[in-house]
């Protein structure tokens, strides 16, 4: 718990470190010719590890609109989208039909690559803030999240419309889960240059390489972006257990079993008195 | 009150897990299975995803019938060279059933797969256990004491060949059916996540016809050995044995299979049998339920199952 709580007070120190940093900067930049506008942004931790006490956790992407013309921070000049995706992996989706009487898979396809976890977090809905071919190319939103289809499907057909069910089907069982999220207003400006997203990061998140993505927009057009990367990775105890299993999964699985047979020897032998 | 599972991936409460281990390890010790029937589909209810939720609960099976067995040793209630047959084909059914995971995963199979075989087994032998120990209960409701097992009666057992002598069973029987029981309980165990125990001992009282005191230890015997093979072999050969998990449910689940066994001897085998059946008719039903109706949700979503 203590170590948690460490973790959450350096993590805030240092993003407001952070935000100085930038605030500093900005009042530099106020002296330097108005040019055209761009973003500098940055997460609140660059790495965040994974102990037996992981419960989930917070990312606050924070940036300055570099030139802002923005009169006050509800002026709504500029639009900010965050995404921060996880490692891609491959998937299968599977749709079950009925089968005499059973409710089997049936169908299947089978994606090589998408997102294991997306967060998107924007001034307000998407849809809004840019034309679909804008937000298709970069990848922004649940409908546009890039998924590579592999070769080794199994459908009865080809039908865009069924493909089309299905990458609806991976979205909102991901949501379900709790690995895509959106927040349609979940970044706010602070002032005229200055925004703010926190990002809820689920316990199940896939372990791996998170990529945080800011895009500037305004009247729907991308006037600039900017990426970070935050690391998970396991540490202590979880990162021995993990390597062991899959490293050295004879000696895990026999100390499993060893552990097993230990625990249940001790009990019979603590209640023989008893018994 | 989390921990992070390190292979599930995930946060788990702890006290709820505890808890879970200890209930189906209080159910083993008073009926003498394993309890895996239970364990799988109630971890799987639970959020832990399916191949893990297989492979872990053999690790709490290994441990509860290890406490079990102990006791039951102690009581002299194991016969060991019964047992020992039995683990002969046990070893070669799990090793062809670790396989048969890997092959109904890839195909996507492997959940409609467990469901049947649930809904099979465990109706089957709910239905012929209910009936039987109904019967039984009102023959002793008539008479006021225990049905006797007809000791002249004969069946297809004893035409076979390789005859051998269970000294503690007093029984002398081909060896063939007992290997192919623990064979094809061993099959299950890997595919089921089960020990099996609601299959062999119905198997050891209605085919082998084991005198009923010999039957709970041995059955644990020869669980214990049957799940620690498949805990290995779910280690090594789809990495889904969780060991943060295996120990919450394993401390509970000792505890719970002591409690357990000592309620045991408060109850009489008939009454034993019949809850026994009820318990397995209804997680055979619930599986049926979740086949037949119409799922709210069609699609799902799996890792795929990497090639050999």
């Amino acid at each position: 718990m203590m170590a948690k709580a460490r973790r959450y007070v350096l993590a805030v120190i240092a993003a407001v470190a952070g935000l100085l940093g930038i605030l500093a900067s900005h009042a530099l930049a106020q002296d330097a010719v108005q040019g055209s506008e761009s973003v500098e942004a940055d997460v609140s931790a660059r790495s965040v590890s994974i102990e037996a006490d992981f419960t989930g956790t917070e990312i606050v992407v924070f940036g300055t609109v570099e030139n802002s013309k923005q009169p006050s921070a509800e002026a709504g000049t500029y639009d900010v989208i965050v995404v921060v995706e996880g490692t891609p992996a491959p998937l299968v989706v599977r749709k079950r039909s009925n089968l005499a009487g059973l409710w089997i898979n049936t169908q299947s396809i089978r994606l090589a690559s998408l997102p294991s976890y997306y967060a998107i977090s924007s001034t307000r809905p998407i849809n809004e803030i840019a034309e679909t071919p804008v937000l298709d190319e970069h990848g922004i939103g649940f409908a546009h999240v890039r998924m590579v289809e592999s070769g080794s499907s199994r459908t009865a057909s080809t039908d865009p419309k069924d493909m089309e069910q299905f990458r609806e089907a991976v979205v909102r069982l991901k949501q379900r889960d709790g690995l895509y999220v959106r927040a349609d207003y979940g970044v706010g400006f602070v002032g005229r240059s200055l925004f703010r997203s926190t990002i809820k990061v689920p316990p199940n998140v896939p372990i791996g390489r998170l990529t945080a993505r800011v895009y500037l927009f305004r009247e729907g057009t991308l006037l600039g972006q900017y990426k970070s990367e935050v690391s998970l990775a396991r540490a202590g105890i979880e990162r021995f257990l993990h390597d062991a299993a899959i490293g050295y999964s004879l000696l895990y699985g026999l100390g499993v079993v060893l552990f097993a047979v230990g625990a249940g020897l001790v009990s019979a032998y603590a209640f023989r008195r008893e018994a | 009150m989390y921990v992070y599972l390190p292979i599930a991936e995930m946060a788990v409460h702890i006290p709820l897990f505890l808890a879970l281990g200890g209930t189906v390890g209080f159910l083993s010790g008073l009926f003498g299975v394993g309890g895996g029937f239970l364990l799988t589909p109630l971890m799987i209810f639970l959020g832990i995803p399916p191949a893990v939720a297989v492979g872990t609960s053999a690790a709490h099976i290994v441990a509860t019938s290890v406490s079990g067995a102990v006791t039951q040793y102690r009581r002299n209630n194991v016969d060991l060279t019964m047992g020992l047959v039995m683990l002969a084909g046990g070893v070669t059914g799990t090793v062809i059933g670790v396989e048969a995971v890997r092959m109904l995963r890839k195909a996507g199979l492997f959940d409609v797969a467990v469901s049947l075989s649930y809904v099979t087994f465990l109706g089957a032998v709910g239905i012929l256990m209910l009936i039987e120990s109904i019967n039984t209960l009102r023959h002793v409701h008539a008479t006021g004491q225990s049905a006797r097992r007809g000791s002249g009666q004969h069946s297809f057992v004893d035409g076979l060949p390789l005859k051998m002598r269970f000294k503690r069973s007093k029984l002398y029987i081909s060896a063939i059916p007992p290997a192919i029981i623990g064979m094809f309980v061993g099959f299950m165990a890997a595919i089921m996540g089960v020990g099996g125990g609601f299959v062999i001992i119905p198997a050891m009282i209605y085919i082998l016809r084991m005198p009923t005191s010999v039957v709970v230890g041995t059955s644990l015997f020869q669980v214990v050995f049957v799940a620690a093979l498949a805990t290995v072999l779910h280690a090594i050969q789809n990495k889904s044995v969780d060991v943060v998990l295996a120990a919450l449910l394993i401390a509970g689940g000792v505890i719970g299979a002591q409690i357990g066994s000592i309620a045991g001897r408060k109850l009489k085998g008939e009454q034993l049998r019949f809850l026994l059946a009820a318990l397995v008719l209804l997680v055979a039903v619930r599986m049926a339920y979740d086949l037949v109706i119409t799922p709210s949700e069609l699609f799902n979503l799996a890792p795929p199952v990497a090639a050999r």
